[in-house]
C-alpha cells in the first residue's frame, strides 16, 4: 500500500502541458475576449435608445465607423497620442536614472527601500492621486499664492488645471512607477562582470553605458514603453479629473459616447478603431527601433573602411 | 443611493441616519440623467443602488425600462408633509413611484472683480464667454441645460423639436461658442473656490454652496454675485425612487420617510440650498432655520417662477446630446 503511493507520487506528470495555462486562458476568454467580441458587434449595430442595451443588431451597418472619421475625432486623438508619446519619453528620460541608481549605486538594504518608495503612492488609489493634484495646482491655492508673492508668477496663478499641460504632468506622475519597475528589474539582472569586463577592455563610463548596460537592458524598457504607453491611449480618469474641456482624450471621449451620448455603436467602433491605431503606432515605434540599429552596424564596416583609410593617409610614416 | 453630487446633508446621508434608522448609507454620484439610466440600464436591476433620484421628464421611461419599482407608500406617510403643489406631476400623476426630494432652478454665477460688466441675461453669460472671460468659464455637462442656454437668450422654447431651431443652436455652440469653453461641469462650486473659473453656469443651490466653499477656501464670497437665468430658464424637480431590484428597499422607504420629516429636510435645505417642497415653507424656515443664509438663491417669488420652463423628453433630447458631445469635441481639439 505504501509502495504504491509513493509510486503514485514519483510518477511524473504526463497530461499535456498547455493544462499549465487553462486558467490564464479561461480568465482571458471570459474577460478579455468576449467583451471585445461584444464591442465589436456593437460597433456594426445602430442606436436605439428604446433598448435597455441601446444597440440594435437588427441591421448591421458600418455607419458607425464612417461617423467616427471626422476631424474632431482624429485632433482628439492626435492630442492623446501627442500626451502618451511625450508622456512615455520622459517616464524613460525620468525613470531610467532611477533604475539605475537603485539597481547599481546602492547596497542591498537600500535598494528594498528605494523600491518601496515608488511602489507605496499607488497604495492610494489612482483616482485620488489625481484629484490631489488639484491642490497644488489651484490658481487660489498655497502654492499659486507664494509664487504670485514672489513675483514669480503673473497675478492670475498657476493656470495648468483644466488645460492638457496639468494632463501631462500627472499622467507622468501617474505611470512612473510602471516604468522603473520593470528598468529595475533589467538592470538589477545584468551580470556586474560585464561590465566590468567591459571597463577592463577600456571602455569609459559612456561607453559601458551605451554599449553593454543599456542593450542588456532592452527588454525592460521595451516592457516598461509596453506597460505605460498603452494604459495612458486609454486613460481617461486623469484628462477627466485634470483637463477640462481642453485637456480631453480618446478615452474621456469614448466614456462619453457610452454614457452621456448613448451612442454603444460609435463608442465601440472609436474603441476599436483606438485599439487599432494604438497597435499600429506602436508596430512602426518597435520598426524604428529594430531598424535603427541594424542600419548602423549595415553602415559601420563602410564607416570603419573609411576611418582606416583617414588614418592611412594621416600618417603614412607609420606602415 | 445613486444620486447628483453634493445633495444631502452629510449628517443625513452619514452618522445621523445610522444612530436614528440603523441604515448605513452609501452615496454615488452621477452628472446627468442619460448617465444615471445608463448605469442601471446596463446592470439590468443588478447595480446594487436603492436609492436613484432622477429629474421628473425621466421619469416615464424609466417605468417603461422597468428600472424603477413602485414605492410602497404605507412605508412613507410622511409624505403628507409635502406640500400638494409638488405632489402628482405630469410625469407621474399617482406618485406611485416617486416623491419629490426638491426642485431648482439654473443660472449662473461669476467674479465682480474679473469681470467688470454687470450681467442679468442668458446673452450676458454667451457675450461674457466668448469675451471677457474666454477659456476661463464652464458650463453645465448636461445637454438639455447646455443647448437650453442658447435657447433662452434667443427666446426659443427650450423644448422646442424644430430642425431649424436645433441646427442654429449646434451651428453656434460647436462653432463659435465651444471654443471659449474651459470645462464641462456640472459641479463647479469646488472649482470655483479653487480659482479655475471666472463665470459659471451653475443650479441655484451649487452656486450658494460655492458661496460657502469660497470663504472656506479664504477667498472673498462678495466678490462673487449669483444670477438666474433670463427671460427664461429652468425649473427641475428631482425625485426619490427606488431602483429595481433594489437589495435594501425596506431601508430605502424608511430613509426616504425620514428625510421627509419637516425638520429633517430644512437640515438638508439648509445644506444643498434647494426648495425640498414642504408644505408651509416660509413658517418652517422661520421656525427651524431662521438664520439660513442665501435664502434668496432656494426661494424665488411668483414672478420669477414664472419665467421657468419644466423639460419634456422629446426625440430632439438625442439632438441635444450630440451637439453637446460634439462641442465638447471641439472644445478640446483646438489646441490640438
Amino acid at each position: 500500500m505504501t509502495f504504491s503511493v509513493a509510486s503514485v507520487l514519483r510518477r511524473r506528470w504526463r497530461g499535456p502541458k498547455y493544462l499549465l495555462a487553462i486558467p490564464a486562458i479561461i480568465w482571458y476568454l471570459v474577460f478579455f475576449a468576449a467583451p471585445i467580441a461584444f464591442i465589436v458587434l456593437y460597433s456594426f449595430g445602430t442606436k436605439d435608445s428604446s433598448r435597455l442595451v441601446p444597440v440594435d443588431l437588427g441591421s448591421l451597418s458600418t455607419k458607425s465607423y464612417s461617423a467616427v472619421f471626422d476631424e474632431t475625432f482624429f485632433k482628439t486623438f492626435r492630442a492623446t497620442l501627442r500626451i502618451s508619446v511625450l508622456a512615455t519619453f520622459l517616464c524613460v528620460v525620468i525613470g531610467l536614472p532611477v533604475a539605475y541608481f537603485a539597481a547599481f549605486k546602492v547596497a542591498e538594504k537600500w535598494k528594498a527601500i528605494i523600491l518601496a518608495a515608488v511602489v507605496v503612492p499607488s497604495f492610494t488609489s489612482f483616482l485620488i492621486r489625481t484629484v490631489a493634484w488639484r491642490i497644488p495646482l489651484a490658481p487660489n491655492g498655497t502654492l499659486s499664492k507664494w509664487l504670485v508673492g514672489m513675483g514669480w508668477i503673473s497675478d492670475n496663478g498657476i493656470q495648468i488645471l483644466e488645460t492638457p499641460m496639468a494632463v501631462q504632468i500627472a499622467i507622468v506622475y501617474n505611470y512612473l512607477g510602471f516604468m522603473i519597475l520593470p528598468l529595475f528589474v533589467a538592470l538589477d539582472r545584468i551580470d556586474v562582470r560585464m561590465r566590468e569586463a567591459s571597463k577592463d577592455l577600456g571602455a569609459g563610463r559612456v561607453a559601458t553605458f551605451m554599449g553593454v548596460t543599456l542593450p542588456l537592458a532592452g527588454p525592460g524598457i521595451v516592457a516598461g514603453v509596453l506597460l505605460t504607453f498603452i494604459p495612458m491611449c486609454g486613460d481617461y480618469v486623469t484628462a477627466t479629473v485634470l483637463g477640462g474641456a481642453k485637456g480631453n482624450m480618446i478615452g474621456a471621449m469614448i466614456a462619453s459616447q457610452f454614457s452621456g451620448a448613448q451612442n454603444w455603436p460609435l463608442g465601440s467602433a472609436m474603441a476599436i478603431l483606438m485599439i487599432a491605431a494604438v497597435l499600429l503606432a506602436l508596430v512602426v515605434g518597435f520598426v524604428v527601433v529594430w531598424i535603427a540599429p541594424r542600419l548602423a552596424a549595415l553602415a559601420s564596416p563602410v564607416v570603419q573602411v573609411v576611418r582606416r583609410k583617414i588614418l592611412s593617409d594621416q600618417s603614412p610614416a607609420s606602415k | 443611493m445613486y444620486t447628483w453630487g453634493d445633495y444631502n446633508d452629510p449628517d443625513l446621508v452619514g452618522a445621523l441616519a445610522g444612530s436614528t434608522l440603523n441604515v448605513t448609507m452609501k452615496v454615488d454620484y452621477y452628472a446627468s440623467n442619460e448617465d444615471l439610466i445608463t448605469k442601471l440600464a446596463a446592470s439590468a436591476g443588478s447595480s446594487g443602488f436603492d436609492i436613484v433620484v432622477p429629474t421628473g421628464p425621466y421619469i416615464p421611461q424609466m417605468i417603461e425600462k422597468g428600472l424603477i419599482q413602485k414605492l410602497d407608500k404605507t412605508l412613507i406617510p410622511n409624505m403628507i408633509n409635502v406640500d400638494p403643489n409638488y405632489l402628482a406631476q405630469a410625469w407621474d400623476p399617482t406618485n406611485d413611484y416617486s416623491v419629490c426630494k426638491n426642485w431648482g432652478t439654473t443660472g449662473y454665477f461669476y467674479d465682480t472683480t474679473k469681470i467688470s460688466k454687470e450681467l442679468t441675461t442668458w446673452q450676458d453669460f454667451i457675450d461674457t464667454c466668448m469675451g471677457e472671460a474666454s477659456g476661463n468659464c464652464s458650463v453645465i455637462d448636461a445637454a438639455p441645460n447646455y443647448c437650453g442656454m442658447w435657447f433662452w437668450a434667443n427666446k426659443i422654447n427650450w423644448n422646442t423639436e424644430t430642425k431649424a431651431d436645433l441646427d442654429a443652436c449646434e451651428k453656434f455652440l460647436v462653432e463659435e461658442f465651444a471654443q471659449h469653453i474651459k470645462a464641462f461641469d456640472s459641479y463647479p462650486s469646488t472649482k470655483l473656490a479653487e480659482g479655475a473659473y471666472s463665470i459659471a453656469m451653475a443650479w441655484n443651490g451649487d452656486a450658494r454652496q460655492a458661496y460657502v466653499r469660497i470663504e472656506e477656501a479664504g477667498g472673498n464670497p462678495a466678490d462673487w454675485k449669483w444670477v438666474l437665468g433670463a427671460p427664461n430658464t429652468e425649473l427641475w424637480m428631482d425625485n426619490y425612487c427606488v431602483a429595481a431590484g433594489a437589495p435594501n428597499a425596506e431601508a430605502a422607504h424608511a430613509w426616504i420617510n425620514w428625510d421627509l420629516i419637516p425638520e429633517i429636510s430644512i437640515k438638508d435645505l439648509s445644506y444643498h440650498g434647494y426648495h425640498t417642497g414642504m408644505k408651509n415653507m416660509s413658517q418652517l424656515i422661520s421656525e427651524v432655520a431662521p438664520d439660513l443664509v442665501k435664502g434668496d438663491m432656494i426661494f424665488f417669488g411668483d414672478e420669477q417662477v414664472a419665467t421657468m420652463q419644466t423639460q419634456v423628453i422629446t426625440p430632439a433630447l438625442d439632438r441635444l446630446i450630440d451637439i453637446l458631445n460634439k462641442s465638447k469635441a471641439k472644445a478640446g481639439a483646438d489646441l490640438a
